[in-house]
């Protein structure tokens, strides 16, 4: 039987695809900052600062239409989660960009100060590890795989342990004074901007999540508190139909 | 009559003449006409798509309404990970619109990976479809005139660099009178003059190194020359106070290769790993050995090399950090002559390296030489964290 809202659908993968085009420039602006921030490259951090103005502009546009989408074609169950899901998706991946011209922004005001090899050496691996978290998210997103999705949260503990033993570097580097106060302090900022970028993330899995099975992590906690639960066991909810 | 029949036979070789040249060109007309692409319903179509498929390059065919009506397999291929290939495809897309607008357009793209990549996207208008769009990977010629251009700053900064300090130092001894300055100026006029003789002759081991054809080629026992280059390179260690520990192979460790190529490769190697080494830090040899091949393993816990460098520090003069080479004392040669001790004895040299955590570096030396084709490996253990 031929499909019946073939307009539609056709418009909701331009829209799923303009998401896929949003993360994936997203994915190639974290090693990109990692770089600016590494060789203190000025001009790559203007250039870099310049493209977000881009991505914020493509985000307004998406969302739009996805706004446009629920108010004239009224989509019900599968379609209905997917826009849902997709307008809070854009302020994930666009909060994420901010997050990768934020850590520019710190490269731009540590500029000419040496970081020690080991501080290096763990901003590369931040690095790594939340542009693999992205990536695991866009691919659960094309390929509709809440299983890679709900991953995404286990890969994040990783990158949560890397700021965590960062932040602990940057305290004795500066004890032993070979970083001052102010990059210190911007140091532990950037760490907290990766581990950010990874929790976007994790919250684009989610959504992958609900759009495939329309089950939110959100109800493990709303649920505890309506029902008054207050053991920490998961609750069961049941996935809506359709 | 003699005259006439003269005549009659002149006219006729003549007449044989020209007929022989217009049967050549009909013969060259009737090649050409079979050798054109003429299709119609008797002649069978050119396989177009293998064709464009051999091609070394992305190639995208897209309709008067920007849809997309072909793709050869390189395009298809293109793209490394997901994500390069979805800003691909946009940037394809883009450009594909311009070009079916009438706009022919080229645009240069730069992927970060990791590993860099370089595309060039060309999108030309056609008359007989909307466009046709190429996609051409130029990262090894973006990486090699970057090599080339990298190379002439590094060799002027090491060659000139003890040239004119020794230069300065010399003019500023000429008016000094005063027997304490005399003697700071003379000594590091001497450390300079250290400087650039260890330069040449790192050059000229090099270019002996390069020539292969010379090697001297001798039953080498592994476990002799790692002990020989740590013996060598103690008063370094000594200086630094890094500890140098090795733990030789058990069992036959001979090779068929040139001893003192292979005391170089291991000593340049072992020097490295203690000049890169913090103070108290341990550096460690280990030596393996299989049936076909020896392997040295030099592991440190310094200050590793960094993900944008490590496909480089082969390159001759290459420097991690310039400012951090004077501290180092090297010459930049040293991994250069471990490639190609390597190259000649084809075997294979890996990197595994990680900043602030340290490198390894390891030598796979073929019993025999040339029993395995020369690579270099290079990982830098981000497949390893990946949670």
């Amino acid at each position: 039987m031929d499909e019946l809202r073939k307009g539609f659908h056709h418009e909701l993968d331009e829209v799923r695809t303009d998401l896929v085009r949003l993360a994936a420039a997203v994915i190639e602006a974290i090693p990109r900052a990692t770089a600016v921030l590494l060789n203190g490259d000025l001009d790559g951090a203007n250039a870099l600062i310049r493209h977000d103005d881009e991505i914020d502009s493509l985000s307004i546009e998406l969302e739009e239409r996805c706004y446009q989408l629920l108010a004239l074609q009224a989509p019900v169950a599968g379609d209905l989660r997917q826009l849902v899901a997709i307008v809070k998706m854009v302020a994930d991946i666009e909060r994420s960009a901010d997050l990768t011209v934020n850590i520019c922004k710190a490269a731009r005001k540590i500029y000419g100060h040496e970081l020690d090899p080991r501080m290096r050496g763990l901003i590369s691996r931040m690095s790594e590890q939340a542009q693999q978290l992205f990536s695991a998210a866009l691919e659960s997103f094309e390929e509709n795989d809440a299983a890679k999705a709900a991953a995404i949260d286990d890969m994040d503990s990783f990158l949560d342990g890397l700021q965590r033993e960062f932040v602990r570097t940057i305290f004795e580097s500066h004890a032993d004074t070979r970083i001052d106060l102010q990059v210190a302090i911007q140091m532990a900022m950037v760490a907290r901007f990766y581990e950010r970028i990874g929790d976007h993330a994790v919250n684009i899995g989610e959504r992958v999540q609900y759009v495939v099975t329309g089950w939110l992590p959100e109800h493990k906690g709303a649920a505890r508190f309506r029902s008054g639960n207050d053991t920490g066991e998961f609750p069961v909810v049941q996935p809506p139909q359709g | 009559m003699k005259v006439f029949l003269a005549l009659l036979a002149l006219s006729g070789w003549a007449l044989a003449v020209v007929f022989r040249v217009m049967a050549t060109r009909e013969q060259k007309r009737r090649m050409l006409i079979e050798l054109a692409p003429v299709h119609n319903e008797h002649t069978p179509l050119l396989p177009v798509d293998a064709i464009l498929d051999s091609l070394p390059l992305g190639v995208v065919v897209v309709d008067v309404n920007g849809q997309e009506q072909f793709r050869n397999s390189v395009a298809r291929d293109a793209s490394g990970s997901r994500h390069e290939a979805v800003l691909i495809d946009a940037v394809i897309e883009r450009l594909s619109r311009l070009a079916v607008a009438g706009s022919a357009v080229t645009e240069q793209m730069e992927l970060v990976g990791p590993p860099l990549r370089v595309l060039v996207v060309s999108a030309v208008p056609s008359t007989s479809t909307g466009a046709v769009i190429t996609v051409e990977d130029i990262t090894v010629r973006w990486r090699l005139d970057q090599v080339r251009t990298d190379f002439v700053a590094n060799v002027s900064h090491e060659l000139k660099t003890p040239v004119g300090a020794i230069s300065v130092l010399a003019e500023t001894l000429e008016g000094e009178t005063e027997d304490e300055l005399v003697k700071t100026l003379v000594r590091r006029m001497v450390l300079e003059s250290h400087r650039m003789a260890s330069t040449i002759d790192d050059l000229l081991e090099l270019s002996r190194i390069e020539l292969g054809g010379e090697m001297d080629v001798s039953p080498v026992d592994i476990n002799d020359v790692v002990r020989d280059a740590i013996e060598r390179s103690q008063p370094l260690a000594s200086k630094r106070r890094v500890t140098v520990q090795s733990t030789p192979a058990s069992g036959d460790t001979t090779i068929l290769g040139d001893r003192f190529q292979v005391l170089s490769a291991v000593g340049n190697l072992v020097d490295n790993a203690i000049k890169y080494s913090e103070d108290n830090a341990e550096v460690k040899v280990l030596v393996s050995a299989s049936d076909t091949h020896v392997v040295i393993e030099v592991i440190d816990h310094g200050v590793g090399i960094p993900v944008a460098s490590i496909d480089r520090i082969f390159e001759r003069f290459y420097r991690v950090d310039r400012a951090r080479s004077r501290d180092t004392g090297g010459t930049g040669l040293g991994l250069s002559i471990v490639r190609h001790v390597v190259t000649n004895h084809g075997g294979e040299v890996n990197v595994r390296s990680r900043e602030g955590e340290g490198s390894t570096f390891s030598l796979t030396l073929p019993r025999q030489p040339g029993v395995t084709s020369t690579t270099m490996v290079i990982n830098d253990e981000r497949a390893d964290h990946n949670g």
